[in-house]
Protein backbone atom coordinates (compact mmCIF):
# COMPACT_ATOMS: atom_id res chain seq x y z
CA UNK A 1 0.00 0.00 0.00
CA UNK A 2 2.78 2.44 0.85
CA UNK A 3 4.38 1.28 -2.61
CA UNK A 4 1.66 2.36 -4.40
CA UNK A 5 0.76 5.74 -2.71
CA UNK A 6 4.85 6.84 -3.23
CA UNK A 7 4.45 5.78 -6.70
CA UNK A 8 1.62 7.76 -7.51
CA UNK A 9 3.08 10.48 -5.50
CA UNK A 10 6.13 10.24 -7.58
CA UNK A 11 4.74 10.04 -11.16
CA UNK A 12 2.01 13.08 -9.89
CA UNK A 13 4.98 14.94 -9.24
CA UNK A 14 6.60 14.30 -12.33
CA UNK A 15 3.36 14.87 -14.72
CA UNK A 16 3.58 18.40 -12.94
CA UNK A 17 6.72 19.24 -13.42
CA UNK A 18 6.67 18.07 -16.85
CA UNK A 19 3.28 19.81 -17.62
CA UNK A 20 4.64 22.97 -16.27
CA UNK A 21 7.30 22.84 -18.62
CA UNK A 22 5.46 22.41 -21.70
CA UNK A 23 2.46 24.87 -20.91
CA UNK A 24 2.16 27.89 -22.93
CA UNK A 25 3.13 31.26 -21.31
CA UNK A 26 0.04 33.44 -20.43
CA UNK A 27 -0.63 36.01 -23.29
CA UNK A 28 -0.76 39.51 -21.71
CA UNK A 29 -1.31 42.50 -23.51
CA UNK A 30 0.64 45.47 -23.71
CA UNK A 31 -0.78 48.40 -22.35
CA UNK A 32 -1.13 51.29 -25.11
CA UNK A 33 -2.07 54.87 -25.33
CA UNK A 34 -5.49 55.37 -24.78
CA UNK A 35 -5.55 59.41 -26.34
CA UNK A 36 -7.73 59.83 -28.79
CA UNK A 37 -5.70 60.93 -32.07
CA UNK A 38 -8.07 61.07 -34.68
CA UNK A 39 -10.53 63.38 -34.10
CA UNK A 40 -9.60 65.08 -37.39
CA UNK A 41 -7.31 63.52 -40.15
CA UNK A 42 -4.96 66.22 -41.05
CA UNK A 43 -3.28 69.17 -39.34
CA UNK A 44 -5.32 71.56 -41.16
CA UNK A 45 -9.13 71.35 -41.29
CA UNK A 46 -9.60 73.10 -44.51
CA UNK A 47 -7.78 76.58 -43.34
CA UNK A 48 -8.06 75.57 -39.59
CA UNK A 49 -5.21 74.20 -37.57
CA UNK A 50 -6.65 71.16 -35.84
CA UNK A 51 -5.18 69.28 -32.79
CA UNK A 52 -4.23 66.32 -35.05
CA UNK A 53 -0.38 66.30 -34.51
CA UNK A 54 2.19 64.37 -36.99
CA UNK A 55 4.08 62.10 -34.92
CA UNK A 56 7.65 62.29 -34.07
CA UNK A 57 10.07 61.73 -37.10
CA UNK A 58 6.96 61.92 -39.51
CA UNK A 59 7.01 64.63 -42.89
CA UNK A 60 3.59 65.93 -43.78
CA UNK A 61 4.07 67.14 -47.08
CA UNK A 62 0.91 70.05 -48.50
CA UNK A 63 -0.50 71.10 -51.57
CA UNK A 64 -3.59 73.28 -50.93
CA UNK A 65 -5.29 74.85 -53.64
CA UNK A 66 -7.93 77.49 -54.50
CA UNK A 67 -8.72 78.28 -58.28
CA UNK A 68 -11.31 81.07 -58.83
CA UNK A 69 -14.98 81.97 -57.64
CA UNK A 70 -16.97 79.16 -59.41
CA UNK A 71 -20.16 81.06 -59.81
CA UNK A 72 -18.50 84.06 -61.82
CA UNK A 73 -18.98 83.52 -65.67
CA UNK A 74 -19.29 80.27 -64.96
CA UNK A 75 -19.22 78.28 -67.96
CA UNK A 76 -16.30 80.77 -69.62
CA UNK A 77 -14.09 80.17 -66.50
CA UNK A 78 -15.33 76.51 -66.55
CA UNK A 79 -16.29 76.90 -62.84
CA UNK A 80 -12.89 78.83 -61.72
CA UNK A 81 -10.65 76.49 -62.73
CA UNK A 82 -9.06 78.53 -65.14
CA UNK A 83 -8.15 80.68 -62.55
CA UNK A 84 -5.61 79.34 -59.99
CA UNK A 85 -5.84 81.76 -57.48
CA UNK A 86 -3.74 80.37 -54.74
CA UNK A 87 -1.45 77.24 -54.06
CA UNK A 88 0.68 76.67 -50.98
CA UNK A 89 3.17 74.54 -50.44
CA UNK A 90 3.97 73.14 -46.93
CA UNK A 91 5.86 71.21 -45.30
CA UNK A 92 5.14 70.20 -41.51
CA UNK A 93 7.67 67.84 -39.73
CA UNK A 94 6.89 66.19 -35.66
CA UNK A 95 9.53 66.85 -33.70
CA UNK A 96 7.85 64.97 -30.96
CA UNK A 97 4.47 63.56 -30.67
CA UNK A 98 3.12 66.69 -29.37
CA UNK A 99 5.66 69.11 -31.14
CA UNK A 100 5.86 70.16 -34.62
CA UNK A 101 7.27 72.58 -36.77
CA UNK A 102 6.42 73.84 -40.65
CA UNK A 103 6.99 76.15 -42.99
CA UNK A 104 5.02 76.87 -46.43
CA UNK A 105 4.94 79.23 -49.55
CA UNK A 106 1.73 80.44 -50.78
CA UNK A 107 1.74 82.18 -54.45
CA UNK A 108 -0.49 84.98 -53.53
CA UNK A 109 2.01 87.94 -52.33
CA UNK A 110 4.42 85.36 -52.36
CA UNK A 111 3.74 84.71 -48.63
CA UNK A 112 6.72 82.43 -46.72
CA UNK A 113 5.33 81.36 -43.53
CA UNK A 114 6.92 79.55 -40.52
CA UNK A 115 4.37 77.63 -37.88
CA UNK A 116 4.35 75.72 -34.97
CA UNK A 117 2.40 73.66 -32.72
CA UNK A 118 2.42 71.73 -29.42
CA UNK A 119 -0.17 69.55 -27.67
CA UNK A 120 -0.90 70.83 -24.12
CA UNK A 121 -3.68 68.29 -23.91
CA UNK A 122 -4.78 65.13 -25.34
CA UNK A 123 -8.54 64.16 -25.46
CA UNK A 124 -8.53 60.82 -23.24
CA UNK A 125 -10.88 58.30 -22.33
CA UNK A 126 -8.93 56.55 -19.32
CA UNK A 127 -7.62 59.93 -17.73
CA UNK A 128 -10.78 61.35 -18.02
CA UNK A 129 -9.20 64.12 -20.22
CA UNK A 130 -12.55 65.42 -22.25
CA UNK A 131 -11.12 67.33 -24.94
CA UNK A 132 -7.54 68.05 -26.61
CA UNK A 133 -6.43 71.58 -26.36
CA UNK A 134 -3.37 72.97 -28.69
CA UNK A 135 -1.14 75.93 -28.94
CA UNK A 136 -0.67 76.80 -32.46
CA UNK A 137 1.47 79.97 -34.11
CA UNK A 138 2.39 80.95 -37.48
CA UNK A 139 4.51 84.26 -39.12
CA UNK A 140 3.94 84.96 -42.41
CA UNK A 141 6.20 87.45 -44.43
CA UNK A 142 5.02 89.18 -47.70
CA UNK A 143 7.74 88.54 -49.66
CA UNK A 144 6.31 89.91 -53.49
CA UNK A 145 8.28 93.22 -54.04
CA UNK A 146 6.10 96.19 -53.06
CA UNK A 147 8.49 99.19 -52.17
CA UNK A 148 7.75 99.08 -48.24
CA UNK A 149 10.49 97.69 -45.32
CA UNK A 150 10.56 94.21 -44.63
CA UNK A 151 8.84 94.82 -41.35
CA UNK A 152 5.74 96.31 -42.74
CA UNK A 153 5.27 93.07 -44.50
CA UNK A 154 5.00 90.50 -41.47
CA UNK A 155 1.97 89.12 -39.71
CA UNK A 156 1.25 86.69 -37.16
CA UNK A 157 -1.42 84.43 -35.96
CA UNK A 158 -2.08 82.46 -32.98
CA UNK A 159 -5.06 79.83 -31.77
CA UNK A 160 -5.73 78.33 -28.81
CA UNK A 161 -7.71 75.17 -30.45
CA UNK A 162 -10.14 73.05 -28.18
CA UNK A 163 -11.48 70.05 -29.76
CA UNK A 164 -13.51 67.23 -28.71
CA UNK A 165 -14.41 63.46 -30.65
CA UNK A 166 -18.24 63.49 -29.45
CA UNK A 167 -18.84 60.14 -30.99
CA UNK A 168 -17.23 57.69 -33.87
CA UNK A 169 -18.94 60.38 -36.34
CA UNK A 170 -18.53 63.35 -35.04
CA UNK A 171 -15.95 65.94 -33.69
CA UNK A 172 -16.14 69.84 -32.98
CA UNK A 173 -13.34 72.38 -32.98
CA UNK A 174 -13.27 75.86 -31.58
CA UNK A 175 -10.14 78.34 -31.55
CA UNK A 176 -9.92 81.59 -30.50
CA UNK A 177 -7.55 83.44 -32.63
CA UNK A 178 -5.72 86.35 -32.73
CA UNK A 179 -4.17 87.89 -36.02
CA UNK A 180 -1.99 90.50 -36.54
CA UNK A 181 -0.57 92.33 -39.29
CA UNK A 182 2.03 94.90 -38.88
CA UNK A 183 1.00 97.13 -41.77
CA UNK A 184 -2.00 95.80 -44.09
CA UNK A 185 -2.40 97.14 -47.27
CA UNK A 186 -3.10 100.78 -46.63
CA UNK A 187 -4.32 101.00 -43.60
CA UNK A 188 -2.01 100.57 -41.10
CA UNK A 189 -1.29 98.02 -37.92
CA UNK A 190 -4.22 95.91 -37.31
CA UNK A 191 -5.38 93.60 -34.99
CA UNK A 192 -7.82 90.86 -35.62
CA UNK A 193 -10.05 88.51 -33.12
CA UNK A 194 -11.52 85.62 -34.33
CA UNK A 195 -13.80 82.34 -33.14
CA UNK A 196 -13.00 79.55 -35.43
CA UNK A 197 -15.17 76.60 -35.57
CA UNK A 198 -14.90 73.47 -37.18
CA UNK A 199 -16.33 69.77 -37.29
CA UNK A 200 -15.79 66.46 -39.06
CA UNK A 201 -18.83 63.58 -39.51
CA UNK A 202 -16.86 60.59 -40.35
CA UNK A 203 -19.23 59.27 -42.78
CA UNK A 204 -16.52 56.35 -42.68
CA UNK A 205 -12.90 55.37 -42.36
CA UNK A 206 -12.02 56.25 -45.91
CA UNK A 207 -14.56 59.96 -46.15
CA UNK A 208 -15.40 62.86 -43.62
CA UNK A 209 -17.42 65.50 -44.12
CA UNK A 210 -16.12 68.44 -42.75
CA UNK A 211 -16.62 72.50 -42.78
CA UNK A 212 -15.49 75.11 -40.94
CA UNK A 213 -16.06 79.05 -40.13
CA UNK A 214 -14.12 82.02 -38.90
CA UNK A 215 -16.72 85.06 -37.57
CA UNK A 216 -14.09 87.93 -36.81
CA UNK A 217 -15.35 89.16 -33.44
CA UNK A 218 -15.41 92.89 -33.22
CA UNK A 219 -15.38 95.18 -36.37
CA UNK A 220 -14.32 93.77 -39.54
CA UNK A 221 -11.73 95.03 -41.75
CA UNK A 222 -13.31 97.31 -44.51
CA UNK A 223 -15.16 95.15 -47.73
CA UNK A 224 -14.01 91.49 -45.47
CA UNK A 225 -16.80 89.17 -44.39
CA UNK A 226 -16.70 85.62 -42.88
CA UNK A 227 -15.32 83.08 -43.91
CA UNK A 228 -16.95 79.97 -44.36
CA UNK A 229 -15.73 76.28 -46.12
CA UNK A 230 -17.37 73.16 -46.81
CA UNK A 231 -15.43 70.36 -47.90
CA UNK A 232 -14.87 66.21 -47.85
CA UNK A 233 -11.86 64.38 -46.85
CA UNK A 234 -10.83 61.16 -48.39
CA UNK A 235 -8.14 58.94 -46.16
CA UNK A 236 -6.15 56.76 -48.26
CA UNK A 237 -3.88 55.18 -45.71
CA UNK A 238 -0.90 57.47 -46.87
CA UNK A 239 -2.93 60.23 -48.57
CA UNK A 240 -5.52 62.12 -47.09
CA UNK A 241 -7.13 64.51 -50.31
CA UNK A 242 -9.32 67.22 -49.30
CA UNK A 243 -11.89 68.33 -51.65
CA UNK A 244 -13.90 71.43 -50.44
CA UNK A 245 -15.37 74.93 -51.78
CA UNK A 246 -14.95 77.70 -49.76
CA UNK A 247 -15.12 81.54 -49.73
CA UNK A 248 -11.52 82.57 -48.90
CA UNK A 249 -8.47 82.10 -51.60
CA UNK A 250 -6.05 82.08 -48.38
CA UNK A 251 -4.64 79.10 -46.67
CA UNK A 252 -3.01 81.06 -43.67
CA UNK A 253 -5.19 81.91 -41.05
CA UNK A 254 -4.78 85.43 -40.41
CA UNK A 255 -5.28 86.20 -44.25
CA UNK A 256 -8.43 83.96 -44.14
CA UNK A 257 -9.96 86.40 -41.17
CA UNK A 258 -8.58 89.78 -42.46
CA UNK A 259 -8.61 89.29 -46.56
CA UNK A 260 -12.34 87.25 -47.06
CA UNK A 261 -14.10 89.18 -49.75
CA UNK A 262 -16.18 86.87 -50.14
CA UNK A 263 -20.25 85.61 -48.83
CA UNK A 264 -20.12 81.48 -49.24
CA UNK A 265 -24.08 81.34 -49.11
CA UNK A 266 -24.62 84.32 -51.55
CA UNK A 267 -22.98 82.12 -54.03
CA UNK A 268 -19.57 83.20 -54.16
CA UNK A 269 -17.50 80.02 -53.62
CA UNK A 270 -14.90 78.60 -55.02
CA UNK A 271 -13.38 75.19 -55.48
CA UNK A 272 -9.95 73.79 -53.87
CA UNK A 273 -8.09 71.01 -52.61
CA UNK A 274 -5.72 70.51 -50.40
CA UNK A 275 -3.61 66.88 -50.73
CA UNK A 276 -1.78 65.70 -47.39
CA UNK A 277 1.23 63.38 -47.77
CA UNK A 278 2.99 61.89 -44.81
CA UNK A 279 6.04 60.02 -44.88
CA UNK A 280 7.94 57.89 -42.26
CA UNK A 281 11.57 59.48 -41.58
CA UNK B 1 13.54 -7.58 -2.84
CA UNK B 2 11.55 -6.34 0.12
CA UNK B 3 9.10 -4.37 0.19
CA UNK B 4 11.07 -1.44 1.93
CA UNK B 5 13.89 -2.19 -0.64
CA UNK B 6 11.23 -0.95 -3.41
CA UNK B 7 10.04 1.94 -1.81
CA UNK B 8 13.28 2.70 -1.56
CA UNK B 9 14.64 2.35 -5.20
CA UNK B 10 10.73 4.11 -6.52
CA UNK B 11 11.59 7.38 -4.53
CA UNK B 12 15.11 6.77 -5.76
CA UNK B 13 14.24 6.42 -9.34
CA UNK B 14 11.67 9.50 -9.22
CA UNK B 15 13.75 11.74 -7.32
CA UNK B 16 16.08 11.07 -9.84
CA UNK B 17 13.58 11.96 -12.77
CA UNK B 18 12.39 15.10 -11.12
CA UNK B 19 15.98 16.42 -10.81
CA UNK B 20 16.16 15.80 -14.24
CA UNK B 21 12.88 18.14 -14.33
CA UNK B 22 13.92 20.77 -12.31
CA UNK B 23 17.24 20.88 -13.53
CA UNK B 24 15.23 21.84 -17.54
CA UNK B 25 13.76 24.51 -15.94
CA UNK B 26 16.94 25.82 -15.79
CA UNK B 27 16.87 25.41 -19.79
CA UNK B 28 14.53 27.88 -19.86
CA UNK B 29 15.24 31.07 -21.87
CA UNK B 30 12.93 34.13 -22.06
CA UNK B 31 12.21 37.66 -23.47
CA UNK B 32 9.79 40.58 -23.13
CA UNK B 33 11.07 42.92 -25.60
CA UNK B 34 12.30 40.94 -28.78
CA UNK B 35 11.85 42.45 -31.70
CA UNK B 36 9.27 41.33 -34.66
CA UNK B 37 9.27 42.75 -38.07
CA UNK B 38 6.85 42.39 -40.94
CA UNK B 39 7.54 44.00 -44.79
CA UNK B 40 4.05 44.88 -46.81
CA UNK B 41 3.76 46.16 -50.15
CA UNK B 42 1.90 47.74 -52.65
CA UNK B 43 2.75 48.60 -56.70
CA UNK B 44 6.03 50.92 -56.66
CA UNK B 45 5.70 51.17 -52.66
CA UNK B 46 6.27 49.40 -49.77
CA UNK B 47 6.49 49.95 -45.61
CA UNK B 48 8.14 47.83 -42.09
CA UNK B 49 5.87 47.48 -39.32
CA UNK B 50 7.97 46.42 -36.24
CA UNK B 51 7.25 46.15 -32.52
CA UNK B 52 10.09 45.86 -29.94
CA UNK B 53 7.42 43.60 -27.72
CA UNK B 54 7.98 40.38 -28.81
CA UNK B 55 7.54 37.76 -25.66
CA UNK B 56 9.18 34.38 -26.35
CA UNK B 57 10.43 31.63 -24.27
CA UNK B 58 12.06 28.52 -25.54
CA UNK B 59 12.95 25.49 -23.44
CA UNK B 60 15.57 23.16 -24.17
CA UNK B 61 14.88 20.66 -22.20
CA UNK B 62 11.31 19.58 -23.95
CA UNK B 63 12.51 21.54 -27.00
CA UNK B 64 9.31 23.81 -26.09
CA UNK B 65 9.29 27.15 -28.73
CA UNK B 66 6.90 29.82 -27.79
CA UNK B 67 6.51 33.41 -29.20
CA UNK B 68 4.01 36.18 -29.07
CA UNK B 69 3.50 39.73 -29.79
CA UNK B 70 0.90 42.65 -28.92
CA UNK B 71 -0.59 43.49 -32.71
CA UNK B 72 -1.42 47.10 -31.28
CA UNK B 73 2.55 47.36 -30.42
CA UNK B 74 3.28 46.70 -34.21
CA UNK B 75 4.08 50.28 -36.17
CA UNK B 76 4.43 51.29 -39.30
CA UNK B 77 5.28 54.76 -38.56
CA UNK B 78 2.27 56.27 -39.75
CA UNK B 79 -0.62 56.31 -37.01
CA UNK B 80 -3.87 56.59 -39.58
CA UNK B 81 -1.95 52.98 -41.56
CA UNK B 82 -1.08 51.33 -37.96
CA UNK B 83 -5.17 52.14 -37.01
CA UNK B 84 -6.10 50.43 -40.55
CA UNK B 85 -3.77 47.80 -40.33
CA UNK B 86 -5.78 47.09 -36.64
CA UNK B 87 -9.30 47.41 -38.22
CA UNK B 88 -7.68 44.90 -40.88
CA UNK B 89 -6.65 42.45 -38.52
CA UNK B 90 -9.73 43.37 -35.97
CA UNK B 91 -7.18 43.49 -33.64
CA UNK B 92 -9.74 44.03 -30.42
CA UNK B 93 -10.96 41.10 -30.63
CA UNK B 94 -7.78 39.10 -31.78
CA UNK B 95 -5.01 41.24 -30.19
CA UNK B 96 -2.08 38.64 -30.50
CA UNK B 97 0.02 37.05 -33.32
CA UNK B 98 1.67 33.77 -31.44
CA UNK B 99 3.55 30.84 -32.31
CA UNK B 100 3.86 27.68 -30.25
CA UNK B 101 5.90 24.43 -31.34
CA UNK B 102 9.13 22.73 -30.82
CA UNK B 103 12.82 22.60 -31.97
CA UNK B 104 12.37 19.80 -35.13
CA UNK B 105 16.32 19.72 -35.51
CA UNK B 106 19.38 19.15 -32.96
CA UNK B 107 20.81 21.76 -31.23
CA UNK B 108 24.13 21.36 -29.02
CA UNK B 109 23.48 24.00 -26.29
CA UNK B 110 27.07 23.37 -25.14
CA UNK B 111 28.70 25.21 -28.22
CA UNK B 112 28.36 28.90 -28.88
CA UNK B 113 28.22 29.09 -32.50
CA UNK B 114 25.17 29.83 -34.43
CA UNK B 115 23.25 26.96 -35.51
CA UNK B 116 20.53 26.68 -37.91
CA UNK B 117 17.61 24.80 -36.67
CA UNK B 118 13.82 24.48 -37.62
CA UNK B 119 11.27 24.86 -35.40
CA UNK B 120 7.53 23.25 -36.14
CA UNK B 121 4.06 24.15 -34.58
CA UNK B 122 1.36 26.26 -34.93
CA UNK B 123 1.05 30.26 -35.70
CA UNK B 124 -1.72 31.65 -35.22
CA UNK B 125 -3.43 35.74 -36.10
CA UNK B 126 -6.47 36.80 -36.71
CA UNK B 127 -8.60 33.56 -35.16
CA UNK B 128 -6.99 31.02 -37.42
CA UNK B 129 -4.23 28.83 -36.23
CA UNK B 130 -2.28 26.97 -39.10
CA UNK B 131 0.89 24.77 -39.19
CA UNK B 132 4.26 26.40 -39.85
CA UNK B 133 7.99 25.24 -40.04
CA UNK B 134 10.72 28.37 -39.29
CA UNK B 135 13.62 27.84 -40.55
CA UNK B 136 16.06 29.60 -38.26
CA UNK B 137 19.35 30.50 -36.12
CA UNK B 138 19.93 29.65 -32.61
CA UNK B 139 23.21 30.71 -30.88
CA UNK B 140 23.97 30.69 -27.06
CA UNK B 141 26.04 34.03 -26.37
CA UNK B 142 26.83 35.68 -22.59
CA UNK B 143 23.40 37.18 -22.42
CA UNK B 144 21.44 34.20 -23.74
CA UNK B 145 20.12 32.41 -26.24
CA UNK B 146 19.74 34.26 -29.39
CA UNK B 147 17.24 34.19 -31.92
CA UNK B 148 16.41 34.96 -35.49
CA UNK B 149 14.53 33.40 -37.53
CA UNK B 150 12.14 34.58 -40.98
CA UNK B 151 9.04 32.91 -42.80
CA UNK B 152 6.38 34.38 -45.04
CA UNK B 153 2.62 34.46 -44.42
CA UNK B 154 -0.08 34.86 -47.13
CA UNK B 155 -2.71 36.66 -45.78
CA UNK B 156 -5.83 34.47 -47.36
CA UNK B 157 -4.56 31.76 -45.39
CA UNK B 158 -5.06 33.72 -42.21
CA UNK B 159 -8.54 34.93 -43.38
CA UNK B 160 -7.13 38.61 -43.48
CA UNK B 161 -8.69 40.35 -46.40
CA UNK B 162 -5.82 42.57 -48.21
CA UNK B 163 -6.96 46.19 -47.61
CA UNK B 164 -7.11 47.76 -51.09
CA UNK B 165 -6.02 51.90 -51.04
CA UNK B 166 -7.54 53.22 -53.88
CA UNK B 167 -6.61 51.35 -57.30
CA UNK B 168 -3.92 49.34 -55.51
CA UNK B 169 -4.22 45.95 -53.41
CA UNK B 170 -1.73 44.98 -50.55
CA UNK B 171 0.57 42.25 -51.23
CA UNK B 172 -1.13 39.19 -49.91
CA UNK B 173 2.39 37.65 -48.93
CA UNK B 174 3.74 39.12 -46.64
CA UNK B 175 7.74 37.89 -44.52
CA UNK B 176 8.37 38.14 -41.34
CA UNK B 177 11.19 37.73 -39.26
CA UNK B 178 11.88 38.06 -35.80
CA UNK B 179 15.00 38.67 -33.55
CA UNK B 180 15.64 38.21 -29.99
CA UNK B 181 18.29 37.14 -27.11
CA UNK B 182 16.44 35.72 -24.61
CA UNK B 183 17.83 35.77 -21.37
CA UNK B 184 18.23 32.26 -18.93
CA UNK B 185 15.70 32.17 -16.73
CA UNK B 186 17.34 31.02 -12.69
CA UNK B 187 16.56 27.58 -11.63
CA UNK B 188 13.89 26.97 -9.35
Amino acid sequence: MRLSKAFYIVILLQLIAVTGLQAQMQRQRVAVASTVDDAFWTPTLITQPTTEHIPARNLNVTIMHSFGIATTDAISNFFGFDNVQNVRLGLDMGLTNRWSVGIGRSSQLNVVDIRTKYALFQQDSLKKMPVSISLQGDLGIITQENRQPLSDDVSIASSLIFSRKFSKRFSLQILPTYAHFNRYNAIGSQNLFALGMGMAIHLSKRYALTAEYYPVLGEHLPGTKNAFSLGMNIQTGGHVFQLFFTSTEWHLQQFVIADNDQQFWAGDFRFGFNVNRIFGL
Amino acid sequence: MSSKQKLRLVLLLGGFLLALSVEGIGQVYMTKNGHAEFKSSVPLHSFTGHSDKLVGKISLSDSTVDFYVDVHTLKTGIRKRDEDMLETLQADQYPFAEFFGKLASPFDSSSSDAQDVTVRGDFSMHGISRKLSVDGTLQKTDKGLKVDASWTINMENYNIEPPGILFYRVSEKIPISISATLASQPSK
